[in-house]
């Protein structure tokens, strides 16, 4: 499984997020996991204390997530929104002709940091 | 025991985790494509019989072609040595326990034979029908293979394998009177989710379909060549 993987790449994001506010901790961050993104929620949740053993920044660390559907658009009749049926084909019109534009990908959302009161964002 | 007071803030960073396999996959896509080389990406279970439609294929291609075959798995050379011995160039990538290939990996591999010119690369995933789904390669041409002793529920568990990939190959179509397995139903289903899916049906035992697969993919490279786009 490529859970652990996902993970070590949300850390990265993480540890660049939590120097930019000179953090030591994160406290939580959120994530938006696609239907189709083909990731095993409990597998992440696994893959999340193994990380949080190994790595300071985390050791106190909330992870939420939220499942994301997949979400069609019609090029033929305009209807954007979830799938029907486990269909690729548009739910109003019946057509092929479709974009999938929600739902494939993992996004890291709000991320929680503990920051001392004197810190000066760095930027860049 | 703060030595400082600390404050709580929340950052909205918005960042896509898997981007940057994305944006190898594409510069891995555009060389091959300026090359004129047609990359396959194979995905199925594990055992649904890539490597053998792959020793039929390089066979039928090798007199005319050259063709380098780049074998995932997770930690033998055993498929890299299949093709080999039927006397094509064939790299071995094994993930050490990743169930499925990335795009650095495959560049890895690639950086030790992109010297030479190539017509086909076919990249034989590791077996599973999740994982790989979600991974580009950079591949112009992403087939998915469903065995007859499978079953045919394979399309509706595994969504995404179905929506990604523009071939269908039903292998090991020898056994069709010993299985309760209705290619029907399947193409079907998996048409469902990718209605202009082709579909192939084929035995690496018999020799069943692998001229029309053959065909397919030689046309593909052609058009890949004068259009640029991909047919199929
Ligand atoms: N009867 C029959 N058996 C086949 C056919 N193709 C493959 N097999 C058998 O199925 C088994 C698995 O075939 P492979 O080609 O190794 O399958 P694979 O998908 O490469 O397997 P992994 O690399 O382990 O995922 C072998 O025992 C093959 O002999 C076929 O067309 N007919
Ligand atoms: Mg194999
Ligand atoms: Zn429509």
């Amino acid at each position: 499984m490529h859970e652990l993987t996902i993970l070590q790449a949300i850390y990265l994001s993480l540890e660049r997020v939590a120097r930019q506010y000179g953090a030591r901790r994160v406290v939580s961050f959120k994530l938006e996991i696609g239907e189709m993104a083909n990731v095993v929620p409990e597998l992440l949740e696994d893959a999340f204390k193994v990380l949080k053993a190994a790595e300071p920044l985390l050791k106190d660390a909330r992870m939420e997530y939220e499942i994301v559907p997949l979400t069609l658009m019609c090029l033929e009749c305009g209807y954007t929104g979830p799938w029907r049926d486990r269909t690729v084909a548009c739910p109003e019109c019946g057509s092929a002709i479709v974009r999938v534009i929600d739902g494939e990908d993992i996004l890291l959302r709000d991320v929680e940091l503990d920051v001392p009161e004197d810190h000066e964002e760095d930027k860049g | 025991m703060y030595r400082k007071t600390m404050k709580r803030i929340k950052v909205d960073v918005k960042r896509e985790v898997l981007r940057a396999n994305d944006m190898l996959a594409e510069t891995l896509r555009r060389e091959w494509k300026d090359r004129g080389i047609l990359v396959v990406n194979l995905l199925s279970s594990p055992g649904s019989g890539k490597t053998a439609l792959l020793e039929r294929t390089v066979e039928a291609l090798k007199d005319k072609y050259r063709v380098l075959v780049l074998e995932g798995d997770i930690d033998t050379e055993r498929d890299a040595e299949r093709i080999r011995a039927k006397g094509v160039e064939a790299v071995q990538i094994t993930t050490g326990g990743t169930c499925h290939l990335e795009a650095n990996m495959v560049m890895r591999a690639w950086e030790e034979v992109s010297g030479e010119d190539w017509d086909f690369l076919f990249i034989e995933n590791v077996g599973n029908l999740i994982c790989p789904a979600g991974f580009d390669l950079g591949e112009h041409l992403r087939v998915v293979l469903i065995s007859v002793p499978e079953g045919d529920d394979k399309p509706a568990k595994y969504p995404k394998a179905f929506m990604t990939s523009r071939w269908l190959v039903l292998t090991k179509m020898d056994l069709l009177p010993y299985f309760d397995f209705s290619p029907e139903k399947v193409i079907e289903e998996a048409r469902r989710l990718r209605p202009d899916l082709r579909v192939f049906r084929t035995s690496a035992k018999t020799g069943e379909g692998i001229d029309e697969w053959v065909e397919a993919l030689e046309e593909t490279l052609h058009a890949l060549r004068e259009t640029g786009l991909s047919a199929g």
